[in-house]
């Protein structure tokens, strides 16, 4: 009895007890932080010295103005964003469609496709820059070879080569993601769908257009979101690649604020990119938030 | 008849998207075999026509990879057991009691989850030189905790919530203490379920590379992400085929988990990345 009671009044703690180290931690290495980027984002800081003025809302005032780059990091951002997204989804599903059938060596060619989504950025990018080296890259001499160009391109120097090159590696990069969610829900449509389907005289597309693509679509809209998300705040391939250049061609919204703290040396600046960039962030996270609520 | 040789044509173009995704990679692991003569060549062989292993043999002895390659081994290894094991205590929390602000918590990792770490980048990096801790192993181990442990802690709430509580709430009855019911039953039947998230947060680990640009800049703790990017960046001649190796290296870890416990990655992702 006394043992009961004890193991009651213990269950009162015992679950706060055991988040509270997550929650100390996180408090520690975001919370703090992110209280600290706010405080920041309204001074002005030099980063070597970290000598601090105050500033008001000067930082947002300038990066919002003309002569700031919010606008314009934003456009390169959210074009990135939904031209890499868009290839993602369509390569996904299309490879998600052929892993469902029977295939030779399913589980080899699930591995080669896993790959690229799980092999670290910085290799991703050291092997696409050697195939876009400009003379012996596999792209142009592959392409020289089929005559579709004469001379080299040169594909991450010039525009719109660098930001098409850097939509085309993050399309290859993230696309995995798409294919083994979209994988995992097809996998559960029941076949006496496609069955009812035929026997109505559904074609191939008419049996995709009518069963998949409604029964993936729930899973798909979850999974745009998460990579609109994820793409939106990406930055070791687009620095990697490109570093942002040709000039500012290809500085998305991290890249700037990277650049102004530690190329600039300008740490209050980047704080307000930083906060702007998270204020963008929201109206994502609470889409997601109303999209999985509309699902349950 | 023809439907045989609709799967043969079917399998055929299948594959062939699949090789077209793998080119990159094959061609990596091709560059790093070929000699240096047959790699800065107008008219290069997909395969190598004299395979030799000398640029693994420079990349070992000649430059600080293996050096790297330690340091990103102890940044991971030390990253996953810290991570994992807050985030099995936290997980159990929050799929198996109720109390106040358990569904804000749960809300506030999601948004932790998002986060993009060029916003936390500044804050960590001015904390971590008041710490004194600038430059070490372990300014980078707790840096990666911020973008870890929410993943981790999202991906095993999920596990533990799908594990029906029915065994657990007999263990209780017949006298088990929540603590002995969470490591006799519950545990063992979330194993699948924390080696995903350890093999996940070691992955994300290994791999990162903003933080350990900022909060690292001498070779003797610098990661592998970050010092092969200086082996790029400091040859007078990018040696491709020296980077290459480097790449076929670095992605042993990866390559190996592929292999042998690809399920669990799988797995992992129907389980953290779909559901909310």
């Amino acid at each position: 009895m006394m043992a009961a009671t004890a193991k009651l009044r213990g269950d009162g703690w015992l679950g706060p007890l055991l988040i509270a180290p997550v929650v100390v931690v996180l408090g520690a290495v975001i919370g703090y932080p992110l209280f600290t980027a706010l405080a920041l984002s309204l001074f002005e800081v030099d980063t070597p010295t970290l000598r601090a003025s105050f500033a008001g809302i000067g930082n947002y005032a300038e990066l919002l103005g003309p002569g700031g780059r919010f606008w314009p990091a934003l456009g390169v951002t959210l074009v990135w964003t939904a031209a890499t997204l868009a290839l993602q989804v369509v390569l996904g599903v299309a490879m998600a469609l052929l892993l469902n059938r029977d295939l030779w060596l399913r589980s080899l060619a699930r591995s080669l496709v896993l790959f690229p989504y799980f092999v670290s950025t910085v290799v991703a990018v050291l092997v696409w820059r050697w195939l876009f080296n400009d003379l012996f890259g596999l792209a142009n001499q592959g392409l020289m070879a089929l005559g579709v160009i004469e001379a080299p391109i040169d594909w991450l120097g010039t525009m719109p080569n660098a930001l098409l090159s850097v939509i085309v590696v993050g399309a290859w990069k993230f696309f995995p993601f798409v294919v083994i969610a979209v994988l995992a829900r097809l996998q559960t449509i029941p076949e006496s769908l496609y069955d009812a389907a035929r026997l109505d005289g559904a074609g191939a597309w008419g049996r995709f257009r009518d069963v998949t693509l409604p029964q993936i679509g729930e899973v798909l809209g979850i999974v745009v979101l998460l990579r609109a998300i994820w793409d939106f705040k990406e930055f070791d391939l687009i620095y990697l690649l490109t570093g942002g250049g040709p000039v500012d061609a290809t500085r998305t919204l991290p890249l700037t604020v990277y650049q102004e703290a530690f190329g600039l040396n300008r740490m209050g600046m980047a704080a307000a990119y930083a906060v702007a960039m998270m204020i963008v962030m929201l109206g994502f996270f609470v889409a997601y938030r109303l999209a999985v609520r509309g699902r349950s | 008849m023809k439907g045989r040789l609709a799967r043969w044509g079917w399998s055929l173009f299948a594959w062939g998207l699949i090789l077209l995704v793998a080119a990159p990679l094959v061609w990596m692991v091709a560059t790093s075999l070929k000699p240096e003569d047959e790699v800065f060549s107008l008219e290069p062989a997909l395969l190598p026509e004299e395979p030799t292993l000398e640029h693994y043999a420079t990349l070992l002895t000649e430059t600080g990879f293996a050096g790297y390659f330690a340091n990103s081994a102890t940044i991971a290894t030390a990253t996953t057991v810290v991570v994992v094991g807050l985030a099995v205590l936290g997980a159990f929390s929050l799929a198996r009691f109720r109390y106040r602000g358990r569904e804000t918590i749960a809300s506030a990792v999601l948004l932790c989850y998002m986060l993009p770490s060029v916003v936390l980048i500044i804050p960590l990096y001015l904390m971590m030189v008041k710490l004194g801790l600038a430059n070490t192993i372990a300014s980078l181990v707790i840096a990666y905790t911020s973008f870890a442990l929410p993943y981790a802690l999202w991906l095993l709430r999920t596990f533990m919530a799908a594990i029906p509580a029915e065994i657990e709430q007999a263990a209780l009855i017949d006298g088990a203490s929540r603590m002995g019911a969470f490591f006799d039953v519950l545990l063992p039947q979330a194993l699948p379920g924390i080696i995903s998230t350890a093999l996940f947060t070691f992955i994300l680990a290994w791999n990162e590379y903003l933080f350990a640009l900022v909060l690292v800049n001498a070779d003797d703790v610098r990661p592998l992400t970050t010092g092969v990017m200086t082996m790029l960046v400091s040859g007078f001649n990018i040696e491709w085929s020296l980077l290459m190796a480097a790449s076929v290296m670095m992605s042993v870890p990866l390559i190996i988990i592929l292999a042998f416990l690809q399920g669990y990655l799988v797995k992992g992702f129907g389980a953290g990345a779909v559901k909310g």
